[in-house]
């Protein structure tokens, strides 16, 4: 079922994260080029200080390479990457106020606004209009749901991986994105219909 | 390939990787193309998957190639610094600790042996020693000082709220009233402290060479005559310990605590040593006292018994009407909270009605029963 360039890119991860382990600074600098802008990216949708995400993701990267004989072998090194990101973000929040108690990364808000990629789009203008629309009821979902689909759509996190990271378990997460599926749906059927009428007259 | 005929759902389209691939980055290797256009009503299926995922999409910041190689840079030399400060804290010669920020104190509990005025006299007058005595002339707010000549550890509240639980043969000199932006206290001997929160207003302790700075948190400093260092031991959130202007005005060493972290104070030669894991050493572990052993995190427990961790922790006696409270129970957290503060929040937790007054190591409890 999975095609071969992403069975590819996951057994290469761990290939690399194994030579990593065993102190190969090369394989540490392609995983390090491979997921830097991704997590930066993801980092900046927990946090608007893009300087201090940049500063927890070399953190996190710091640690791999710091602790590197401590970590485990069979991860799957991009979820291992997301989370260390976000818990590292959640700690740089509860250190700033001063006295946030718990350590939990509930308090963390996911801030990302969805938008269209334009190259990916070429079709025609309806199309792009139907995307737009999408995006803004995305955008419009409750934090945590939009963030469970982004990890699950966009990051192409499993289910269990995303309850792990978002400290809930498997079935609150299955709900999430569940709940955020159903709305867009729901909200997109109404909507979707007048585009659909709209265009077919235009056309 | 045959799994898709069962879809029914855009989910089972969305999280299917080889369509997300067909999708996304338009590689098609399992004909989703001719398959797609089978049935009209698939057709309408893939479609909205397709939508849906093309909307999923999140804006990427673009780090140019230089970017990418400073960041990587950057992450080289932070690797390096850190490798060279694990090094030095295992040669546990820590001379120079770079920590960015003294940001926050969440909570912490500090041990510390300070050796005292006896010392003076065996380094001389003409060594930079800094004593008590010295530290309290300094001070012109007008102090109290209480001294514990018995053998059981006494309670003192300070007039924040703060309580220091105060060892025998041990000293506390404190301001009646905490004026001005910083709160100040001496010691001399051994105590633990429990700060009542207020980060505008930052809680000093200064024990002989060393000042301890929290904002709001519980900890112990503990000194004896015969010992040449000083020791700081956090146990939970941040403490900065720095010396005293007294000692060094001209390179201000500070050191930053974590939980499970110490320090020990070279008073000979002024130096400090950071210890990363306070289990390997013996002198440390040796001095945790009653009160940092017990748990107040209280799940479902009777109060009577919530009461009596108190009175262990802190020595006190607490009185209360055993018969009204005897059905009570209490979930609460009181970790980190000075020993008043604890108390209030018992007492509200228990009931409108409730209160309790101190006098000394007496505290008495009124109450008419819980809700």
């Amino acid at each position: 079922m999975k095609t071969k360039t992403l069975q590819f890119k996951t057994f290469d991860d761990i290939t690399l994260w194994n030579n990593l382990k065993d102190g190969d600074e090369k394989s540490f600098s392609i995983l390090f080029e491979k997921y830097y802008a991704d997590l930066v990216n993801y980092g900046n949708s927990l946090s608007s200080y893009t300087e201090k995400v940049q500063d927890c993701v070399q953190d996190v990267f710091t640690d791999i390479w710091v602790y590197r004989n401590g970590l485990q072998s069979s991860v799957v090194v991009k979820a291992y990457l997301l989370s260390s990101v976000r818990k590292r973000i959640a700690r740089l929040y509860e250190r700033d106020h001063i006295f946030r108690k718990s350590t939990s990364t509930d308090a963390i808000a996911f801030l990302l606004e969805f938008a269209v990629e334009h190259d990916l789009i070429d079709d025609d203008y309806a199309t792009r209009e139907k995307v737009v629309h999408l995006n803004k009821l995305l955008n419009d979902l409750p934090p945590r749901q939009k963030e469970a689909l982004y990890l699950r759509y966009h990051q192409g996190l499993t289910v269990e991986q995303i309850a792990d990271m978002l400290d809930v378990n498997y079935q609150s997460a299955s709900n999430l994105l569940h709940r955020g599926l159903l709305t867009l749906r729901k909200e997109w059927k109404g909507s979707i219909s007048l585009i659909v009428v709209l265009s077919s007259i235009v056309c | 390939m045959q799994k898709r005929n069962k879809y029914t759902e855009i989910e089972d389209f969305l999280s299917d990787e080889s369509f997300q691939s067909w999708i996304l980055f338009k590689i098609d290797e399992d004909g989703w193309e001719e398959w797609t256009l089978e049935s009209r009503q698939r057709a309408k299926l893939v479609e909205d998957a397709r939508l849906l995922l093309l909307a999923i999409k999140a804006p990427e910041t673009n780090l140019s190639s230089s970017d990418l190689h400073n960041a990587l840079q950057t992450t080289w030399i932070k690797i390096e610094e850190k490798e060279n400060q694990n090094n030095l804290i295992q040669d546990s010669k820590v001379k120079f600790l770079r920590k960015k920020i003294f940001s926050s104190v969440a909570a912490a509990i500090v041990i510390g042996l300070i050796s005292i005025w006896f010392y003076q006299n065996q380094v001389g007058p003409e060594s930079k020693v800094v004593t008590y005595k010295e530290l309290i002339d300094e001070n012109n707010e007008g102090l109290v000082e209480q001294t514990n000549n018995s053998n059981k550890p006494q309670i003192i509240t300070l007039s924040d709220g703060s309580s220091v639980l105060l060892q025998p043969n041990s000293k506390l000199s404190y301001p009646k009233i905490f004026t001005g932006n910083e709160r100040k206290v001496y010691l001399s001997g051994e105590g633990f402290f429990e700060i009542s929160k207020n980060p505008k207003k930052p809680f000093f302790v200064y024990a002989n060479e060393i000042v301890t700075k929290v904002v709001g948190t519980s900890f112990r400093v503990k000194a004896y005559s015969d010992q040449p260092d000083v020791e700081v031991l956090v146990r939970t959130g941040k403490v900065r310990v720095k010396s005293n202007e007294l000692v060094s005005s001209s390179n201000q060493e500070e050191v930053i605590l974590l939980p499970n972290q110490a320090l020990r104070f070279l008073r000979s030669d002024l130096s400090f040593n950071k210890i990363t894991n306070i289990t390997e050493d013996e002198t440390l572990t040796r001095n945790v006292g009653n009160i940092e052993q017990l748990s107040f995190e209280f799940t479902d427990i009777p109060v009577a018994q919530i009461f009596e961790t108190i009175e262990q922790a802190y020595l006190v006696d607490i009185d209360y009407p055993k018969d009204k409270l005897k059905d009570c129970h209490l979930t609460t957290s009181l970790s980190d909270q000075p020993l008043t503060e604890k108390l209030k929040i018992v007492c509200n937790s228990i009931g409108n009605n409730t209160s309790f007054q101190m006098n000394g190591n007496q505290i008495i409890i009124t109450s008419q029963g819980c809700n």
